[in-house]
């Protein structure tokens, strides 16, 4: 059909109708809720006689990790029946995660947990919820300034440092040749994995290569892959996850040297294609657990809403080694 | 001679409706072996419906048709080609990017032993085919690079390959030059020979009175008269089409010629990309004065169109030689717009193809070229002057509308060729050039074009018009420029020759040499 | 049929392309009324309808619906515009590269960074027009090298925007982009979607331009043939497209305070869907902002309702794919002329 040879009443209907139906579906709202720009008000504590439903906001679920993170949540609240967990995901979209916290402030929930995907995008509509009085628990990635309730969160460098330790008195107490696998350059885990780790890695260890894998398992592969041909001697590689320790090791296989070498990853999730299954089979010799704080999160939420009582503002979750002698446990406790 | 040859299709009491629109009502129609049967009737008359229900593509029907005195009921294209009875459809259904064997083989493709195409039985069947209407191209090229009048030999091709009974043929020579519509003509004679039935759809008198033998005219969904078609005069068929009597075709002359406006001397175009099937001018001269109608004859492929193009500024680009002046000053349009702007209009060939945006009303249509021109404030164009322009057009053309804001698709031909008409007009041109201004337009629409051509000359414009049609150019053009392999070969007084030396004078040096 | 012209204006109501005509508007009552039946409820009032609710649901979509429009002049004259979702990124960090990392004041960093995205648009529309280049090609090279540019401008990271007047920070008039007015209720966002919607409804009605945009669209050879600039309209569509990417990126900027070198990936298709539920062809020549601001609100509610309910967010996909199917298939079944 054609726009032209109408009335110009069509053109002033035209519009009417667009106008109408912004207003429509904006200003017909019935009540309009207090946007409190006030300060913080205390959440409304009932204890456990109350019904409480908490929101998740994930950065994206795609992500082994945050899977994980998600299905921690959903098993710790199944123990908790005061409690009702709603999950979105924001499929890595910053943009979209402001819907999803914007969409749980309809919801009217009663504490919000969020895994950013960002820090900066989202730290407004954080402050939005926690400004309205609801309690905000950030996990693993912060939001800049301070208005949230508590973050929880594993320390990247104390994990470096634990590694580079247990490098250091472990594997090569006399010394060696190490290759470091470093994660995505620029982010945050990678530089603090990579600084905690040299801060406690002593001297005698020589690194002789340092290859970029940008977290992939892939690229971990096809770094080894080069690092070997250059190098005849390699006895540790460091990498600053499992996926890289494991394509490092695929690389090491087709080399035919991976007996004379020792992998250590970071992350050790209890998932099948995680790290501690591979410490278990014996293709990592070590990994670090990077906690997800799904299980803290919601301890957390029960100490605020059920017990009425103060969370602290940090929490920084304990690492753990995994190796040989303990992983088969940590498996089955973690999926227990 | 025919009259006693055995009926191949009978169609009787046959009637159809659209909403609440008697397309056809009560229509009894037959065919007989051996026999070119014409139809006839203005557009809109209900010749289209009619012989779609023959060839299955409408099948919710009343009334009945019997092949071969067998009732039969389509149900749907397919069974009626099983039935022999192949359509030639005035629109070109041909799949572009194919070569021509592949188009008249397409669903049907022979197959060699093992199961694949077998393009080489399909090239021979092809050329053969291709051979008995007497074009001679090569049949592995793709369609999409063929001229319009050689796409319609290639639809008329495939017909002939499906070996049919009853051939319906709709405006088969609309883009076809005379000596093609000769050589067709040809095709029929044989074809009637061998016993086939024709129905032969034209707006064409001289064509019908040359190829048809008998002719039955429908008028508004009815038939109201059956004529020997040998003995048919043009004014009998005209009369009972229309309902009444109609105008002569042709006005009388237009006034005096004025001064010189366009003078075309030894123009040749070198294209940047040469493009098969087109043939550039290689050396043309020709004057047009005010208020002179100027025809351009030639065979298909003798260079019309690209000339007409070419002063329009819409050929292909490239190099030119030679000189175009238009009151005495030389101009090179860069393209439509420039040309438009120094008063050189185009009316092109394909109305639904070049012409109009189907789906868009006559309104947006009819003010196109002008419609930048019609802004009040800023860019915002004044409804009111858009409306008015396109109004006084329609009312000066005699457009036959329900409302400006019909889609202009909703139009017959000859209202649409007039929309296109009143646009290029909207924009007061000194020279109007005109490729096949008539092409699809019913006997009545012609004639209110033949006039208005008149009325445009009368007012001093100048008008190039190429045109197939011998007995259009002799009645309506002051002179003739006969055009042949891209340069002029003749030019005729139209008031001092007929058609026979028109024709003679476009086939040139090979006239006479077995046309027929 | 009478024999003499009758060119009255009005023409005899066709209410089957009437109810056509308005087709994604009844698409977006009858989603708004299953928005309200299936709103969770809370205290007996119902969430979906409160007034918070709804204006995120027109702040979400603005920046969608800021390309949509844009992309409708594209898609007008038969085009197609695969970089607005790139351009929103690289003007996201340009926003924020020029305010924080080179302290320029809001005024010239807007201009700069629309100015950026209107050449962008009009350089592909030269690249499509004057080599004829299908627009499909030349703005999927378009994509990659928005992103390219946006890369290299920020170096691969996000570029977060702090306010204040010190050096590297951004002065707080950007921020107002991420606020509310009229009594902390409307989104800025949606206000600039709004107001760009009636400019972009007022100009495809009434201006010259317009009307050889519907004609390039609807037939290109008949539109050249009649005078009209075919490749001058074509540029400026794409000029067009362009410089609303940019503002939308901008405004994506101001919302997120950030500008990162990956946002506004896959924007494009969104702003597809909302132009094609709108019912504008894809083919060109037909079809209206009207519509695909419809479409774009349609594609809003849809999604909060979907939030509100805690359906999946595979789900989610799911049901928006068959929402955008079901809208081309209506518009199979319009009367064609």
């Amino acid at each position: 059909m054609n726009r032209l040879g109408k009335g110009t009443s069509d053109v002033k209907r035209s519009i009417a109708a667009t106008a109408c139906l912004m207003l429509a579906v904006t200003a017909c709202g019935t009540t309009s809720q207090n946007s409190g720009k006030g300060p913080a008000t205390p959440a409304k504590c009932e204890g456990p006689g109350g019904k409480y439903v908490i929101g998740m906001s994930q950065a994206n679920v795609a992500e082994p990790y945050r899977q994980r993170m998600d299905d921690d949540i959903r098993s710790a609240a199944a123990k908790v029946p005061q409690f009702e967990v709603k999950f979105a995901d924001a499929a890595q979209d910053n943009a979209k995660q402001v819907s999803d916290v914007e969409n749980f402030l309809t919801q009217q929930i009663n504490l919000l947990i969020i895994s950013p995907n960002e820090a900066t995008p989202l730290t407004a509509v954080v402050k939005k919820a926690y400004d309205k009085g609801i309690p905000v628990l950030v996990l693993d990635r912060k939001v800049d300034g301070d208005a949230y309730t508590s973050f929880i969160g594993a320390d990247n460098r104390d994990i470096g440092r634990q590694a580079g330790k247990y490098v250091a008195e472990k594997l090569l107490p006399n010394g060696g040749k190490l290759v470091e696998l470093k994660g995505l350059p620029g982010s945050t885990p990678a530089q603090e994995r990579s600084e905690g780790f040299h801060e406690t890695l002593g001297s005698k260890v020589q690194i002789v290569a340092t290859g970029v894998g940008d977290w992939l398992r892939e690229k971990g592969q096809q770094q080894l892959d080069a690092i070997l041909k250059a190098n005849a001697e390699v006895d540790v590689v460091y990498s600053h996850n499992d996926p890289m320790a494991e394509g490092a090791y695929l690389a090491a296989k087709a080399a035919g040297r991976e007996s004379k070498i020792k992998f250590i990853g970071i992350d050790a999730l209890p998932i099948p294609s995680g790290g501690v299954k591979a410490v278990e089979q014996g293709r990592i010799s070590a990994t670090f657990t990077y906690p997800t704080g799904g299980k803290e999160a919601i301890a957390a939420a029960k100490t605020l809403l059920v017990d009425c009582k103060q969370v602290e503002k940090k929490q920084t979750l304990p690492t753990q080694l995994i190796t040989k002698e303990n992983a088969e446990r940590v498996y089955r406790e973690a999926n227990g | 001679m025919a009259n006693d040859a055995p009926k191949l299709v009978r169609l009787t009491g046959i009637g159809k409706r659209y909403g609440g629109v008697l397309a056809c009502q009560d229509v009894d129609f037959d065919i007989r072996a051996g026999e070119v049967h014409a139809l006839l009737g203005e557009n809109g008359a209900g010749k289209s419906t009619l012989m779609k229900i023959l060839s299955g593509d409408i099948t919710d029907y009343s009334g009945e048709i019997a092949i071969e005195g067998e009732t039969v009921r389509f149900g749907g294209p397919v069974d009626a080609q099983r039935a022999g009875i192949a359509m030639i459809h005035q629109e070109l259904d041909l799949v572009p990017g194919l070569s021509i064997a592949e188009n008249l083989y397409l669903g049907r493709e022979p197959r060699t032993r093992i199961g694949t195409v077998d393009g080489k039985q399909m090239r021979v069947w092809t050329a053969d085919l291709l051979r008995r209407i007497g074009i001679d191209i090569d049949p592995r090229r793709p369609v999409g690079e063929l001229r319009v009048g050689e796409q319609q030999l290639v639809t008329i091709a495939r017909a002939l390959s499906l070996d049919a009974k009853v051939l319906i043929m709709d405006e088969p020579t609309s883009a076809l030059s005379t000596a093609e519509v000769e050589q067709l003509f040809g095709v029929i004679d044989e074809l009637r020979r061998e016993g086939a039935g024709i129905v032969y759809i034209s707006h064409r008198m001289d064509e019908i009175g040359r190829v048809a033998d008998r002719a039955t005219v429908l008028r508004n969904g009815r038939i109201v008269e059956e004529f020997d078609a040998r003995k048919m005069t043009a004014e009998q068929a005209a009369e009972a089409m229309v309902g009444r009597p109609v105008r002569t075709l042709f006005q009388a002359s237009h006034g005096e010629a004025g001064e010189e406006l366009l003078r075309v001397e030894n123009l040749t175009v070198h294209p940047r990309r040469p493009r098969s099937g087109r043939k550039e001018p290689a050396g043309i001269s020709l004057t047009v004065r005010r208020g002179e109608i100027v025809g351009l004859a030639g065979l298909l492929g003798a260079g019309r169109t690209e000339l007409l193009e070419t002063l329009y500024g819409a050929g292909s680009a490239g190099r030119w030689d030679g000189r175009v002046l238009v009151d005495g000053v030389d101009v090179r349009p860069r393209g439509p717009r420039a040309a438009l702007a120094k008063g050189i209009a185009f009316v092109p060939e394909d109305r639904r193809v070049s012409g109009l945006v189907l789906e868009h009303s006559v309104l947006a249509n009819t003010v196109l070229s002008i419609v930048d021109k019609l802004r009040t404030a800023g860019v915002v164009v004044s409804r009111r002057a858009e409306h008015e322009h396109a109004a006084e057009s329609a009312t000066r053309l005699r457009v036959k509308l329900s409302s400006l804001a019909d889609p202009v698709g909703t139009l017959s031909g000859g209202n649409q060729q007039k929309v296109v008409f009143g646009r290029m007009l909207l924009t007061k041109p000194k020279l109007l050039l005109l490729d096949e201004p008539t092409r699809g337009v019913d006997i009545n629409a012609k004639a209110e074009i033949y006039e208005l051509l008149g009325e445009i000359a009368g007012q001093g414009i100048g008008v190039l018009l190429a045109s197939s049609e011998l007995a259009e150019l002799i009645g309506v053009c002051d002179r003739v420029v006969v055009l042949r392999g891209g340069r002029n070969v003749r030019e005729l007084r139209t008031s001092e020759i007929g058609e026979a030396d028109l024709l003679a004078a476009t086939m040139g040096e090979t006239a006479g040499g077995g046309v027929r | 049929m009478s024999l003499q012209p009758d060119v009255r204006a009005k023409r005899k109501v066709d209410w089957r392309e009437t109810l056509f005509s308005f087709q994604s508007f009844f698409g977006l009552i009858a989603v708004f009324v299953a928005a309200i039946v299936f709103s969770p409820r809370r205290n007996g009032e119902i969430l979906f309808l409160t007034s918070d609710n709804l204006f995120n649901v027109v702040r979400a979509v603005s920046e969608i619906g800021i390309i949509a429009i844009g992309m409708t002049f594209v898609i007008l004259v038969g085009g197609i515009d695969l970089s607005v979702g790139a351009v929103l990124g690289l003007s996201a960090v340009g926003s924020a590269v020029l305010l924080v990392h080179d302290d320029l004041g809001v005024v010239p960093a807007v201009l700069i960074v629309l100015a950026v995205g209107l050449v962008f648009g009009l350089l592909q529309g030269m690249a499509s027009a004057l080599f004829g280049i299908q627009a499909f090609i030349v703005t999927l090279a378009g994509l990659q090298i928005a992103r390219g540019l946006a890369r290299i401008w920020s170096d691969g990271q996000g570029v977060a925007i702090a306010y204040g007047d010190g050096p590297n920070e951004a002065p707080v008039t950007f921020s107002l982009l991420g606020e509310r007015t009229f009594g902390g209720v409307v989104p800025i966002p949606a206000l600039i979607f709004a107001g760009l919607a009636v400019l972009a409804i007022l100009f495809l009605r009434t201006s010259a331009f317009s009307r050889h945009l519907y004609a390039v669209g609807g037939n290109e050879k008949a539109a050249r043939l009649s005078g009209v600039p075919v490749n001058r309209v074509k540029i400026i569509v794409f000029g067009i497209s362009g410089l609303l990417a940019a503002l939308a990126g901008i405004v994506h900027a101001g919302q997120l305070n950030q500008g990162s070198p990956n946002d506004g990936a896959g924007y494009e298709l969104d702003a597809i869907a909302a132009v094609v539920i709108g019912g504008t062809a894809l083919t060109g020549g037909r079809g209206s902002v009207v519509g695909t601001v419809t479409g774009a609100l349609l594609l809003g509610v849809l999604n909060n309702i979907l939030a509100l309910n805690n359906i999946d967010a595979n789900v989610q996909l799911l049901i928006k794919g068959l929402v955008i199917v079901a809208a081309a298939a209506l518009q199979r079944l319009r009367p064609t002329s």
